[in-house]
C-alpha cells in the first residue's frame, strides 16, 4: 500500500486502510469483526461516550515506540499510528475495571444470567473474572435499589445497573424524550425516571429504547425482551403505521414472546415505538375470531370453512345473476399484504366483474395520491426518510408524527432539537409545534388559505427558484397572477394567523438550501384536501425543492400498507399499477393478463358504496380488516347502509362494531401469522415473514380470497408470497424488478427496475408527467361551517393518540390500553370556563348528525373555539358526530372540521 | 453530555441562561422546588428529568442543601491545619446541625478556620467574633502577603483600572487583533490551569473554526484546595482578567465572554460584577465598545459547588444547565464548545497576563522563565509558612528560594508539600532543593506544577489519613461518568479507612487500582489522583509500611 493515496494505521503491527475521520473502534471493527475489543457503554445506535473504558487500547506513534492508553470508542485513528489491542497491560486494565464493576454487581444475577443476554457477564468471562475473584472487601454498594414494576411494559431493577448511561442516551439520542437522567454525583449516580417518579408516573412514552440499550437487564420490559430465551428470531415488518419499522420477533413454541428492533434496519435503525415493540399480544388474545360465522336468526353460528364458502359463493352468484356484478363491492385492507390486496382487487375485477373496489386510503390519503399525481404524475412520496439527514428545513403540515408515526416523529424532533429549521402548520400545539421555529396555528379548514399566503409571500419577497420554474414546471404565469391578487389581510383573518409570521415561515422554507415537506391527514381529510396537496406541491415547485437529497413532498402514510394497497389497484378507477381502467388499451392489457373480460366503468368509492347500498343498488359488500362503523364518519349513515345489504361479509381478527352487523364473518390472520410484502410511506417494499402459524381456526387472508376465487370458477394457485409477487411484477410496471428472494432485509424502493435496482428519490431529472404542474385554488369555507356553523359554533378536529391505532381493535387488546384508557376531548381553558366545564367533566358534544358524551381534558394544546379528540374507543363512537362532507375531488371525508356545540353532560361518567 | 440539551439550552443562550436560572432560584431556600424544576424544563423544552438531574449534582442546588445557612471549609489546608473542629464547635451555638454544610474550599488557606455565612467568607480569627458576624453581616477581612521576584510584575503589579482598560483596548484595536494573536504566540504563554496548553494555539484554533457564534469562557472555578491565586486576581487584578477575556474574544471572533466563577468565592463575584458594571458605564461592555463598532459583552455565571466543573468540558456542560459530566474529546471546545459553538476556555491567570504582554510585547514575556516554561507563575503558600501569601515567581526559580525567601520558612515541622492541588504530587521536604518552579522540573522529578498551590503536611499529620482524604475528595467530586474514577475512588477510600482501623492494605491491589485510575480514567480527576498517592508510597515507605501487606 503506498503512502499518500490512502491513510494507513497498524493494528497489532499489520497495516490497514483508515477511512476518513473514524474512531479506533470503528476502524478495528472493520478489520477484526464486530467485537474486536470488549465494550460496555458502547451501542450501535448511540454516540461514543467513553464511560466504561474497557475498550481501551495502546497506541504508539511509531512501531515499538512509547504507547498511550486510549479509549478506542471515542479516540480518532491517527495516521501511521500503531494500535495494540490485546497487550498484557491492556488486558490487565480491562480486567481491573471489570473487577471494580463487579464490586457493585449482584453476584446471584451474575451467576444465573446467560452471557448471551448479559453483556457484563460476557465481557467478564472473556476477561477471566467472576464475582468470586473480586479482591476488594465489600463496601459501599447499590445492591438494594428498588425494583419498578408499576408500568404496563417497562421494568427496572437498578441493583443490576452499572451506570453505563446507555438507557439515558437512548432516551435522549434515539427517542428524544429525555425521561431518564442520572441523579446524584460520582459513585452515587442513580438512573432515575422523570423526577424520581418511576416509569409509570414519568413522561415515558414506552418506546423501549432504554430497555433495548441496557447491557445487563437492569432496565427491561414485561416480556424480558433482551433476556428471554427465544428458540428463534424472525425479522418482519410492523403492522402499525406507514413508517414500516423492521422488527425482530422472538418466537418460542410457535408463540411470539417479545419483539426488538434490528440495528441494521435502514428504516428504523434499532428503534421502534410502543406499538411495534410491545403491542403484539392482540394476536393470540382470547377474543380473536377462531371460526367462520354465519348470522342466523340474528345471532352468529359457527360453521366450517366449506359451509361458509358455499354460502358466500351461492349468495354472490345469485346477486351477480339477478342484479349484475355492479351490485357487488369489496373494501380491501391496508393492513394486509400487497399480495392480498392484489388478490382482492383481482377477485373483484376478474372474478366478480366490477371495479367496485376501494380501500381505506379513501378515508385518509386519497387526496394525496390524486393531488400528487396531478402535480407530479406519481401519487407517492418523492423522497425518503433518510433525506432528513440532508435537509435544512422541515415543513410539517397537518401531521402529528410523534404520535402517529413515532419513529419518523422522533427523527423530526431530533433534527429540530439540533437546529434544523422547523415550520409546523397545525391547529394544535403538537409536540413538534413546541420545538418549531414557526408554528402557524390556523383554524381548521383553512389550509388552502394559509398555503396561498405562503405562496403569495414567496413571490412577493422574490425568493422563488426561477431557474427551476423555467425549466421544470408549467402553468406558473397564470398561477402567479392569481396568487398575487389575494388580499393577505383577509387571508390572515380567515386563517387566524399573523401574516408576518406566515411571511417569515414562507421565506425560511424558500431560502433553505434543501427543504422537505411532510403532511398527514390534517391536509387530506378536508373538503379541499386534494387542492391542499396540490398547493403543497406548488410550494415544492416554486422553490425548486424536488429531485435531490433533502427535499420533496413526503406524505406520512397512515396504515402500514396503505401505499401498497393503492399500488396494487385497490381503487375503483385504477387497476394494479395505477393504470386507468377506462382506457381501452389498459383494459386489453388487464384482459390479456387476467384472461377474462374486464369491467369498463369506474367503480364506487367507499362513500358511494354506502349511498348505493341505501339506494338499493349495492347488494353485497365484502370488507377485509376495516372497521367502517367506528372509523368512517357519520356512523348512523354507515350503519344504515350496511344494514341495507343482502350480503355483508366481514373478514376480521375481532368482532368489531362493523363485524357485528355482518351476515358472514371470516376469521383472518394477523401480520405475525403470514408472509408477503408491505410498502411503507417511502415506497419501500419490505418482506413480511410469518413468525407463527395462524391461530387455529383462522386462515391467511390471501388464502381465503384464493379459495373463493377458485370456488367461483377462477383458477388461482394457493396463496404464496413468492409466486404472488412474481405475478404482480409482471403487471405492475414499477414492480418489474422485484423478486421475493432478492428483497433482502431492507427491501427495495419502487420503482424497481428490471435489473433489481430501487429508487430512493423520484422525479430526479423530469417529472413522471413531464413538467411539474402549478395549480391555483381559491380557499372556500367548508359546507360544514356554512351550513352548521351558526348553530354549532365550536370546531372539533380529530386526531390520533400515540398508544392506539385506528379503531383500536388491536391496541385495545394489549397493554397499551392501560397507558391510554379512553378517548378524551381537549378543550381550551377559556371555552371550559365559558361552559362551566372542569377537567374530567363529562361533556355532551353535539353536531348536526348526533351527539356523544366524552370526558373533558382542559389543555392549551388547542386554541379557543377549537377542540380535538380521537376515535380509538367504541365506547365513545366519536364518528356519530363527524360529517359526511367529502373532499370534492377524491371523496375523502372531512374528519378534521366538525361544527359542534358543547354543554356539561347531565349523565355521570362511568369509570371503566 | 447531550447534543440535544446543548442545542436546546443554546436557544436561550446566555441572556436567559438555564443554569443561571437554576442557581438564582435556589438562593431563597437552598434548593429548587419540584414545581420550579418542571416549569424550567417546560420553558427550555427539556425533560423534567433534566433539571432534576442537574440540580442533584451540585452541592448548593441539591435537595439536601435545603435550609443550609453556614458552610465549613473542608479543604486540605484547613484539614491539615486542624482548625475546623473548633470552627464547627463554635458554630454549633448559633446554628443547628442541619443548618451547617461544607464547602471545599474557600481559598482562605493562608489563615484557615474558614467558613461561609450569609454569603461571605471568613477565616483566621473571625470565628471568635461569631456574634458580630452573624448579626451585622460584615465583610470577612483577611490578610496575606503579595510578592514577586521580577521587577516588571506581570500579574501582581499596580492593578489596572477601567480607564487604563479602555486605553489598552484602543491600543490593541489600533495594533489589529491579528497582531494581538501574534504577540500572544510570541509570548508562548502556557495555560496556568494545570494542563499547560499554549494559549496562542488555542485562540488560533478557535479563530479558524467556522461559526456564526463563538464564546470565550474564563475558567474561574479555582477548586484546588490550597489555591487562591485566581481569587486574588479576580478580586485585585479584576480588569486584567476581563481584558484578557475581551482580547481572546476579539481575536477569535467571539462577542460574548463568560466568567464561570465558583460560588465559594462570593467576594470575587461581587468585585468582578462591579468591574463589569463600571465597564458598561464607560461604554466598554456591550455593543459598539469604545466606539469601535465591535461588540463584546461579559457575563458572570456563578457556580454551585462541584470541583469537576474546573474541568473545561464539565464546565461547559454546567453553563448549559446539563449535568457537568466530563465530555469525550475530540471534539475540542475550540471546535464544539458552549452550546455546540467554538469556544476558548482559559484559566484566570492565563488571561490575566494578556495586558502585560500587549504593553510590553510578547518577546519581553518570552524572555522571562525557561525555554519551555515562559513568564511567571503565581504560587500560593498556606498557613504553615511564616509569611503565607501569593507570590509571583519567574519560571525556573528554585523552589527552595520560594519557600525560604518568600515563605520565610515553615512555622513548624513539615514533612511534605502537596503542590498543584489534590491531583498534584506530594513532595517530601528533602526533594525541595532539587526542584525549580516550572512544568519540566516538576515533571522530571515525578511531580506536577499544576496550578502551583502549596499545602504543607505537618510532621505529625498521618500520611495514611492524608491519603484517605485524597481518595475521599476524589470520591466526593468524581462526576461518576467513567468507571475507574467513580468506583475506584470509593474502593480506594475504603481501603484507607480500613487501614486507619488497623487492617492492612493489599499492596498489589492498591497498585492495580492506582494504575487502573491513572491510565483508565476519562479526565484528570481520576487520572491525577494516583500521582500524589504514589509519591506518598514512594517517599514515606517507613511511615506507611506497617499499614501495607508484605
Amino acid at each position: 500500500m503506498s503512502k499518500g493515496q490512502s491513510k494507513i494505521a497498524y493494528i497489532n503491527n499489520e497495516p490497514f486502510e483508515v477511512q476518513g475521520e473514524e474512531t479506533i473502534l470503528t476502524f478495528l471493527k472493520r478489520y477484526m469483526g464486530n467485537e474486536p475489543v470488549p465494550t460496555l457503554c458502547d451501542a450501535p445506535n448511540l454516540k461514543p461516550f467513553g464511560s466504561c473504558r474497557v475498550c481501551s487500547v495502546e497506541v504508539a506513534l511509531q512501531q515499538d515506540g512509547p504507547t498511550k492508553v486510549q479509549a478506542s470508542c471515542h479516540t480518532p485513528v491517527v495516521e501511521e499510528s500503531y494500535i495494540y489491542t490485546h497487550t498484557a497491560k491492556i488486558e490487565k486494565l480491562r480486567k481491573n475495571i471489570v473487577e471494580l464493576v463487579l464490586t457493585d454487581y449482584p453476584a446471584d444475577k451474575f451467576k444465573t444470567d446467560s452471557p448471551k443476554n448479559n453483556e457484563l457477564k460476557k465481557v467478564a468471562l472473556d476477561l477471566n473474572i467472576t464475582p468470586d475473584e473480586v479482591r476488594y472487601a465489600s463496601g459501599k454498594n447499590h445492591l438494594n435499589r428498588g425494583v419498578d414494576n408499576d408500568h404496563p411494559y417497562m421494568r427496572s431493577d437498578l441493583s443490576a445497573c452499572i451506570n453505563c448511561y446507555r438507557c439515558i442516551r437512548a432516551c435522549d439520542e434515539v427517542q428524544g424524550e429525555m425521561v431518564l437522567t442520572m441523579v446524584g454525583r460520582g459513585f452515587d449516580n442513580t438512573v432515575t425516571m422523570g423526577m424520581n417518579e418511576g416509569f409509570k408516573e414519568s413522561d415515558c412514552v414506552s418506546c423501549g429504547a432504554c430497555s433495548q440499550a441496557c447491557p445487563t437487564g437492569a432496565i427491561t420490559d414485561v416480556f424480558n425482551s433482551k433476556t428471554n430465551e427465544a428458540a428463534e428470531t424472525i425479522r418482519t415488518i410492523c403492522t402499525y403505521c406507514g413508517v414500516g419499522c423492521n422488527l425482530d420477533v422472538a418466537v418460542k413454541d410457535n408463540e411470539v414472546i417479545s419483539i426488538t428492533a434490528p440495528y441494521d434496519a435502514e428504516v428504523n435503525q434499532g428503534h421502534t415505538c410502543l406499538k411495534g415493540r410491545y403491542a403484539f399480544k392482540f394476536y393470540n388474545h382470547p377474543e380473536r375470531l377462531r371460526s367462520p360465522l354465519i348470522k342466523r336468526n340474528g345471532s352468529f353460528v359457527e360453521v366450517s370453512w366449506d359451509e361458509v364458502y358455499d354460502y358466500i359463493v351461492d349468495k354472490l352468484n345469485t346477486i351477480k345473476t339477478n342484479n349484475g356484478p355492479n351490485a357487488i363491492a369489496g373494501i380491501s385492507s391496508a393492513r394486509c399484504t400487497n399480495e392480498e390486496n392484489y388478490l382482492m382487487q383481482k377477485f373483484i375485477r376478474a372474478v366478480v366483474g366490477t371495479n367496485n373496489i376501494d380501500g381505506c386510503a379513501r378515508v385518509c390519503h386519497s387526496p394525496t395520491a390524486l393531488g400528487m399525481q396531478r402535480a407530479f404524475g406519481t401519487g407517492a412520496a418523492t423522497n425518503s426518510i433518510i433525506d432528513l439527514e440532508y435537509t435544512n428545513c422541515m415543513l410539517v403540515i397537518g401531521a402529528n408524527p410523534t404520535a402517529a408515526h413515532p419513529v419518523t416523529g422522533a427523527k423530526l424532533k431530533q433534527a429540530a432539537m439540533k437546529g434544523t429549521t422547523l415550520i409546523v402548520v397545525d391547529p394544535r400545539e403538537t409536540v413538534l409545534a413546541r420545538f418549531a421555529d414557526y408554528h402557524l396555528q390556523l383554524r381548521p379548514g383553512t389550509n388552502v388559505a394559509l398555503l396561498n399566503m405562503m405562496l403569495h409571500y414567496i413571490i412577493k419577497e422574490n425568493v422563488q427558484d426561477d431557474h427551476f420554474i423555467d425549466n421544470r414546471t408549467e402553468g406558473f404565469d397564470d398561477f402567479k397572477k392569481q396568487i398575487l391578487a389575494l388580499d393577505m389581510d383577509e387571508m390572515s383573518k380567515v386563517t387566524g394567523v399573523d401574516k408576518h409570521l406566515v411571511c417569515d415561515a414562507a421565506v425560511a422554507y424558500a431560502q433553505a438550501k434543501n427543504a422537505m415537506s411532510f403532511h398527514g391527514l390534517g391536509v387530506t381529510e378536508h373538503s379541499q384536501g386534494t387542492f391542499t396537496v396540490q398547493l403543497i406541491a406548488d410550494l415544492a415547485l416554486i422553490t425548486g425543492n424536488i429531485g435531490r437529497r433533502g427535499v420533496g413532498v413526503n406524505p406520512l402514510r397512515g396504515q402500514n400498507n396503505v401505499q401498497g394497497s393503492a399500488d396494487m389497484g385497490v381503487q375503483p378507477h385504477q387497476g394494479a399499477g395505477y393504470m386507468d381502467i377506462t382506457k381501452p388499451e389498459i383494459q386489453n392489457l388487464y384482459t390479456n393478463f387476467y384472461k377474462v373480460e374486464m369491467p369498463k366503468e369506474v367503480g364506487y368509492k367507499i362513500p358511494e358504496m354506502f349511498d348505493a347500498a341505501i339506494d338499493g343498488k349495492l347488494k353485497a359488500l365484502w370488507i377485509i380488516g376495516e372497521d367502517v362503523v367506528q372509523t368512517d364518519p357519520n356512523t348512523a349513515k354507515v350503519k344504515k347502509a350496511l344494514e341495507s345489504l343482502d350480503l355483508f361479509i366481514v373478514q376480521e381478527l375481532f368482532m368489531t362494531e362493523t363485524a357485528l352487523l355482518a351476515d358472514v364473518v371470516l376469521p383472518g390472520a394477523s401480520f405475525l401469522e403470514k408472509s408477503g410484502t408491505f410498502t411503507n410511506g417511502e415506497r419501500r417494499v419490505q418482506r413480511v415473514n410469518a413468525t407463527v402459524s395462524p391461530i387455529e381456526g383462522t386462515k391467511v387472508d390471501g388464502q381465503i380470497i384464493v379459495d373463493v376465487m377458485n370456488r367461483m370458477g377462477y383458477a388461482q394457485p394457493d396463496y404464496d408470497a413468492k409466486t404472488m409477487l412474481e405475478e404482480i411484477s409482471q403487471i405492475v410496471p414499477f414492480f418489474k424488478g422485484i423478486r421475493w428472494e432478492m428483497l433482502g432485509v431492507n427491501g427495495k424502493q419502487w420503482p424497481v427496475l428490471e435489473d433489481g435496482k430501487g429508487t430512493e428519490i423520484i422525479h430526479l431529472e423530469e417529472f413522471k408527467r413531464g413538467k411539474g404542474k402549478f395549480s391555483y385554488f381559491d380557499w372556500k369555507e367548508t359546507e360544514e361551517i356554512t351550513a352548521n356553523g351558526k348553530e354549532y359554533p365550536y370546531i372539533i378536529t380529530t386526531n390520533r393518540e400515540l398508544a392506539h391505532y385506528n379503531c383500536g381493535a388491536m391496541t385495545r387488546r394489549t397493554g397499551n390500553v392501560e397507558i391510554t384508557t379512553e378517548d378524551v376531548l381537549l378543550i381550551n381553558p377559556e371555552d371550559a370556563l365559558a361552559n362551566n366545564i372542569s377537567d374530567g367533566d363529562l361533556v355532551c358534544v353535539s353536531s348536526a348528525r348526533g351527539k356523544v358524551d366524552i370526558k373533558a381534558k382542559i389543555s392549551l394544546e388547542v386554541k379557543q373555539g377549537i377542540m380535538s379528540t380521537t376515535f380509538h374507543f367504541p365506547e365513545i363512537m366519536v364518528n356519530l358526530i363527524t360529517s359526511d362532507v367529502y373532499d370534492s375531488e377524491a371523496k375523502c371525508p372531512e374528519y378534521k372540521v366538525v361544527a359542534v356545540n358543547i354543554r356539561k353532560s347531565k349523565g355521570s361518567y362511568a369509570m371503566s | 453530555m447531550s447534543k440535544n440539551l446543548s442545542a436546546l439550552s443554546g436557544r436561550k443562550g446566555l441572556d436567559n441562561n438555564l443554569f443561571d436560572q437554576l442557581v438564582s432560584a435556589s438562593k431563597e431556600g437552598g434548593t429548587l422546588t419540584d414545581e420550579k424544576l418542571r416549569e424550567l424544563a417546560w420553558e427550555y423544552l427539556m425533560g423534567n428529568a433534566n433539571t432534576y438531574g442537574t440540580i442533584s449534582f451540585y452541592d448548593f442546588l441539591k435537595k439536601e442543601n435545603k435550609g443550609k445557612k453556614v458552610y465549613v471549609c473542608n479543604g486540605s489546608a484547613c484539614l491539615v491545619a486542624g482548625t475546623q473542629g473548633n470552627v464547627t464547635q463554635k458554630l454549633a451555638s448559633y446554628f443547628s446541625e442541619e443548618e451547617v454544610g461544607h464547602m471545599c474550599c474557600l481559598g482562605r488557606c493562608h489563615e484557615n478556620s474558614a467558613f461561609n455565612v450569609n454569603g461571605y467568607n471568613y477565616s483566621g480569627n473571625a470565628i471568635n467574633n461569631l456574634n458580630s458576624i452573624v448579626t451585622s453581616k460584615i465583610n470577612g477581612l483577611e490578610k496575606y502577603t503579595v510578592g514577586a521576584n521580577v521587577k516588571n510584575k506581570v500579574l501582581t503589579g499596580n492593578p489596572m483600572d477601567a480607564a487604563t482598560f479602555k486605553q489598552l483596548f484602543i491600543k490593541a484595536k489600533n495594533m489589529g487583533f491579528e497582531k494581538v494573536l501574534d504577540e500572544i504566540k510570541v509570548a508562548s504563554v502556557r495555560g496556568r490551569g494545570g494542563a499547560g496548553f499554549p494559549m496562542g494555539l488555542k485562540w488560533e484554533s478557535c479563530k479558524n473554526s467556522q461559526s456564526d457564534q463563538k464564546f470565550i469562557v474564563c475558567n474561574a472555578d479555582e477548586g484546588d484546595p490550597g489555591a487562591y491565586s485566581d481569587r486574588y486576581l479576580l478580586e485585585v487584578q479584576t480588569y486584567s482578567v476581563l481584558f484578557g477575556i475581551m482580547m481572546a474574544g476579539l481575536v477569535v471572533g467571539a462577542d460574548r465572554g463568560v466568567v464561570y466563577l465558583r460560588a465559594e468565592y462570593p467576594e470575587a463575584i461581587e468585585i468582578t460584577q462591579k468591574a463589569i458594571d463600571t465597564l458598561t458605564a464607560i461604554g466598554m461592555n456591550g455593543s459598539n465598545i469604545g466606539d469601535s463598532n465591535l461588540d463584546f459583552t461579559f457575563k458572570i455565571i456563578e457556580g454551585a459547588g462541584a470541583y469537576v466543573c474546573g474541568e473545561e468540558t464539565a464546565l461547559l456542560s454546567s453553563i448549559e444547565g446539563q449535568r457537568p459530566e466530563v465530555r469525550v474529546r475530540p471534539p475540542y471546545p475550540t471546535q464544539e464548545g458552549l452550546f455546540g459553538k467554538p469556544t476558548v476556555v482559559n484559566n484566570v491567570e492565563t488571561l490575566a497576563a494578556v495586558p502585560w504582554i500587549l504593553e510590553n510585547g510578547g518577546e519581553s514575556y518570552a524572555a522571562l522563565g525557561t525555554t519551555k516554561s515562559k513568564g511567571t507563575k503565581l504560587v500560593c503558600l498556606d498557613s504553615f509558612f511564616n509569611t503565607p501569601g501569593i507570590y509571583e515567581i519567574e519560571m525556573g526559580t528554585p523552589l527552595e528560594k520560594v519557600i525560604q525567601h518568600f515563605g520565610g520558612g515553615f512555622k513548624s515541622d513539615v514533612k511534605a508539600l502537596h503542590i498543584g492541588g489534590p491531583l498534584g504530587g506530594i513532595v517530601p521536604v528533602h526533594k525541595i532543593k532539587e526542584l525549580t518552579l516550572d512544568f519540566e522540573s516538576f515533571q522530571k522529578e515525578g511531580f506536577l506544577l499544576g496550578h502551583a498551590s502549596v499545602v504543607s503536611i505537618p510532621h505529625d499529620f498521618s500520611m495514611i489519613k492524608y491519603m484517605e482524604h485524597l481518595f475521599e475528595f476524589t470520591a466526593a467530586e468524581s462526576c461518576g461518568k467513567c468507571f475507574p474514577c467513580s468506583i475506584g475512588s470509593v474502593r480506594g477510600k475504603e481501603m484507607f479507612t480500613k487501614a486507619l482501623e488497623g487492617e492492612k492494605i493489599n499492596q498489589e491491589l492498591l497498585n492495580d487500582l492506582l494504575e487502573t485510575m491513572e491510565i483508565g480514567s476519562l479526565c484528570a480527576l481520576g487520572g491525577g489522583l494516583p500521582l500524589g498517592i504514589k509519591n506518598a508510597l514512594h517517599y514515606f515507605k517507613e511511615e506507611l509500611n506497617p499499614h501495607l501487606s508484605a
